[in-house]
This record gives structure tokens, C-alpha cells and sequence, in this order.
């Protein structure tokens, strides 16, 4: 924010601005005050969803994010065959519905034999392309010509320019991508209710509709406090505005 | 002369995770869903391609459609305006808490459907005699709330990197704060608007979460396209019905992909290094 309005704007623009919070407040609240109520009521499977939950998430979490950053610098920066052919296949694939991959994905993780297992799931959930075309944006109108051009003249590689220039420029790109990365694979549901059959394997959104009526507000609470602790570590960098880099003020 | 360019390793090897990934999640799954419509199906027993229109005619479609365009007319354009006003009130001028503020303002985007629906059900109580009429703005009302707060993140950031001497350049030249905000600002921001667009079109379409965790009023099975496809597919055992019906509903995301990309300068980035 670069020029503040002041005045009777500024009273208007905050009180405005408080009234949509309280008014977004409220039902978390309530859902604090009801799974307090409910705790007694979720069962001991609880625990092995959350297990499950974040041994699927973070493993999926830390390929995706990899790939779909490093994806983004090069199809951006560097020089790869069919690189537009990559973005737009990158943009379609982000819009096929989940239902139309369900099917065959069920299918292809079935192939290698990790039908039922979190492994299975974790392969089928590491693309990204919402990560790749988010950093592919931010590499595009973060990092000049200018700035890459020096690094080749100073002697670095495709992966001198992504360690010395790419990463240090792009520290609040990680922190949006990690945090919408997880959530997307923290609230997963489709996908799990398609591949995992097991009794012995679910998911914590799984386990909400399993339990529906019957404790379902302390899973709720166990699924919102991992995104908001994830979400105050990395406000810092998100904050400092996303598509800030090299040059833009 | 035109320069041939040389791929480097370095590139390739950086590519070839996502790359990998892109093939095995996205697209041979998506060759095996197209080669999938041919074969036969309920509404097509002797199989063919024939079967991505025949499935429009599923007595189901229509209502889900209407269910569609409803989500499409009134809470697209609704989340558009609203996370652009907010993002555009959160960058006008300090507000005390302002970071308590946009973790509230996100917090509907990180809880998943599951945890809306409860949320939604229980604060609106028992008494509510659900029907096919407000049922559907219950829907709206969930995707709406769960779908605001992460694009309040990310236009959020993207303002907050407009240069500062563009937007002094046009105070000095007179611009007032609506000015600002509506001559100078957003068009700055547009490729992220139009990003958005996309992805809210495409969930709006796609929606599958709410009305699957609503059907216990009895009034949302097979309320959405997605629902329609689902059942076609892991009910009844028709993949070559569902995926037919899948693709069929990524044929309006694909023509609105490519109009954005046509009208936006996305694939275009000078020399390559």
C-alpha cells in the first residue's frame, strides 16, 4: 500500500473493512464453541486420519512445490523445446475436471500396484499447474532481461541463474505457492475417496464425512489449525506482494 | 538471420520433474479419458465418439446445467467483484490489525467443503425446509465464501507490487483514489484478473464437494455436472458416459483459456536466455 487515502475515505474504507471481518468471524467461532462440545464425541480414528493426512500431504506437498516453481523459471527464463506448447498444455490440464482424471488415474495407479496405498495417492497428487503457471506469471514480470543476461555474462548456468537469482527474488512466490499448494492437498477430497478404498487409509476430509453429525466440528477444528499456523509463518513474504521482484517498486 | 536456439541440459533437467508429472497426471490420463469415450456406454451401446453429444441428452444434464449457469450468472461475477473491492480497500490505507484482518478475510478459503457445509448447515439451523430453490444459493453461498479469501491473497499481493512511481505519476496527474483504484490499478493487474476468471468459470462448472456433502437433504444427488459424471462412472460403471460428460465440461474452460490467452500477451517474453 503506497499511498494511504486519508481523512473521512480512510474511516469509511476501515470501517467497512472491519464490519466484512466480524461478519467472517462469527461462524468460526461458532465451529471453536461446538468442537469443544464435540471432543468427546470424535472417535480414536481420528488420529490415524491425521496421520494419514499429513504423511499424504507433506510428501506430495514437497514434489509439487519443487517441480511447479522450477517449471514456472524455466518455461519464464530459460529455453526448452515446445516451451509455449508447455504453458498452454499447463493452463488446460489445470481445467480438466477432477471427475475426468478420477477415472483414469484410478486406472494408471492401479497399473503400478499402489491402488489403496498413500504412496498411490501422493504420485497422483504431484502435478501442480496452478503452482507452475502462478511462478511462470511471477518470473515473467519479476525477473528483467537485463538482470539474465548479466548473470550469463558473469558465467552462470541454467541452475546458477535459478540458485543465485531465481530463488532469492522469489521468496514470497514459495511461501503463496507452499501455503496453496497445502491447502489444496490438505483439503483433498475427490481424489482420496477415488483411490483409497481401504478401511485402514483415509483422510481427514474422508474422515468429516464419515463422522458427519457426530464430532464433526473437532475435525474441522484439527483441519483449519495446520493452514493458519502455516499461514502466520509465511504472511511475512506473501504479503510483501507476490509479484514484487527486480524491479517493481 | 534467425537464430536457432539450443536447449541446455540444465533446463531440461530442471523441466523433466513437472514434466513427468504433467504426463502421468495430466496428460496420458487424458488421453486414456478420450480413448475411454468410444467405448460403450448405457446411453450408447454401440460405442463411439458420438457419445460426448448423446450424454447431453441424459435427463439430468439440463438441471445440472441450469445449476451451472445459476453458479456461473450470479456468484462468479459476485466473488470477481468482491475479492477485487476488498483486495483494492485492503491496499488503500492502513487499518489497525490489518494482518488479523486478512487471516480472518482468508479464513473461509482454507477450510475445505467438508468443513463449510457443517459450518453453513448448522449456523442456518434445523428449521429451514430445504428445496430445490434455496438450496441452490446455500451452494453459491459455500463455494462463494470458500473460494473469496485465497484470491483476496492473491490480488492482495498482486497491488501491492505496482510500482509506486506509477501511482504517483497519476496522483500528480489528478487522479482521485476511485481513479486510482479503477483507471490505474486494475488494468495493471488484468492478466491476474483474467487468470482468475478462468479458474472461477471452471470451478463453477466443475463444482462437486458442496453438493455431494448436501445430499443428505436428499435434494443435491446429481445436482452438478461433476455429480452427474461421478455417478455415470463409479456407479453405474460407465466410464465411457462420465468421461464423455467430463470433457464435455471442459469445453467451455478450453475456448475461455484460449480467448485469454489470444487477448492477453501470456506467451510473450522477449528473448530467451
Amino acid at each position: 500500500m503506497s499511498h494511504p487515502a486519508k481523512g473521512k475515505s480512510a474511516l469509511l474504507i476501515k470501517l467497512t473493512l472491519w464490519l466484512i471481518t466480524f461478519t467472517v468471524v462469527l461462524p468460526f467461532l461458532w465451529l471453536l464453541k461446538a468442537s469443544v462440545m464435540d471432543f468427546a464425541n470424535s472417535q480414536a480414528g481420528v488420529l490415524a486420519w491425521v496421520r494419514d493426512s499429513v504423511v499424504f500431504t507433506l510428501a506430495a506437498l514437497i514434489f509439487s512445490v519443487l517441480s511447479s516453481i522450477t517449471a514456472g523459471f524455466v518455461m519464464a527464463i530459460l529455453y526448452i523445446p515446445f516451451r509455449k506448447t508447455m504453458i498452454v498444455l499447463t493452463l488446460i490440464t489445470m481445467l480438466i475436471p477432477a471427475t475426468a482424471m478420477a477415472m483414469p488415474l484410478y486406472v494408471l495407479v492401479d497399473h503400478i500396484h499402489l491402488n489403496d496405498t498413500i504412496l498411490g495417492l501422493v504420485i497422483a497428487s504431484s502435478y501442480y499447474p496452478f503452482g507452475a503457471f502462478l511462478s511462470y506469471l511471477y518470473f515473467s514480470s519479476a525477473m528483467p532481461g537485463d538482470l539474465v543476461g548479466m548473470g550469463r555474462i558473469d558465467g552462470l548456468g541454467d541452475w546458477g541463474l535459478f540458485y543465485h537469482l531465481g530463488i532469492p527474488l522469489s521468496k514470497s512466490l514459495w511461501s503463496i505457492v507452499t501455503f496453496f499448494s497445502f491447502i489444496n492437498l490438505w483439503n483433498s477430497y475427490q481424489l482420496p475417496k477415488v483411490l483409497l478404498n481401504a478401511p485402514e487409509h483415509s483422510t481427514l476430509p474422508m474422515g468429516l464425512e464419515l463422522l458427519y453429525g457426530r464430532g464433526t466440528a473437532t475435525v474441522g477444528i484439527l483441519m483449519l489449525i495446520p493452514a493458519v499456523l502455516l499461514y502466520l509463518l509465511s504472511q511475512r513474504s506473501i504479503e510483501r506482494g507476490i509479484f514484487s521482484g527486480a524491479v517493481t517498486g | 538471420m534467425r537464430r536457432v536456439r539450443k536447449a541446455r541440459a540444465g533446463a531440461l533437467f530442471m523441466f523433466a520433474p513437472y514434466f513427468a508429472a504433467m504426463l502421468f497426471c495430466g496428460l496420458i490420463p487424458l488421453v486414456v479419458a478420450i480413448r475411454e469415450v468410444a467405448n460403450p456406454s448405457w446411453i450408447n451401446m454401440k460405442g463411439s465418439y458420438t457419445t460426448i453429444y448423446r450424454i447431453l441428452g441424459d435427463f439430468r444434464v439440463i438441471p445440472a446445467l441450469a445449476h451451472a449457469a445459476f453458479l456461473l450468472a450470479i456468484f462468479v461475477p459476485a466473488m470477481i467483484v468482491v475479492v477485487l473491492a476488498i483486495s483494492l480497500l485492503l491496499d488503500a490505507t492502513p487499518v489497525r490489525g490489518n494482518t488479523l484482518m486478512r487471516l480472518v478475510l482468508l479464513l473461509p478459503g482454507i477450510v475445505s467443503g467438508g468443513v463449510a457445509t457443517l459450518i453453513w448447515t448448522s449456523l442456518l439451523g434445523p428449521n429451514i425446509q430445504w428445496n430445490g430453490s434455496n438450496i441452490r444459493w446455500l451452494i453459491g453461498g459455500i463455494a462463494f465464501t470458500s473460494g473469496v479469501g485465497s484470491w483476496i491473497v492473491i490480488q492482495y499481493g498482486s497491488l501491492r507490487s505496482i510500482s509506486h512511481e506509477v501511482l504517483e505519476a497519476a496522483l500528480v496527474d489528478g487522479c482521485n483514489r476511485f481513479q486510482l483504484a479503477i483507471r490505474i490499478k486494475l488494468p495493471m493487474i488484468s492478466r491476474y484478473i483474467g487468470y482468475m476468471t478462468i479458474l472461477l468459470v471452471a470451478g463453477a462448472i466443475q463444482i462437486y464437494s458442496e453438493p455431494t456433502l448436501l445430499m443428505s437433504t436428499g435434494l443435491t444427488t446429481d445436482w452438478s455436472l461433476s455429480q452427474v459424471a461421478y455417478s455415470y462412472a463409479f456407479r453405474t460403471g460407465d466410464f465411457a458416459g462420465g468421461t464423455a460428460l467430463s470433457l464435455d465440461m471442459l469445453i467451455p474452460n478450453i475456448v475461455l483459456g484460449i480467448v485469454f490467452v489470444m487477448n492477453t500477451d501470456f506467451l510473450k517474453r522477449g528473448e530467451r536466455h
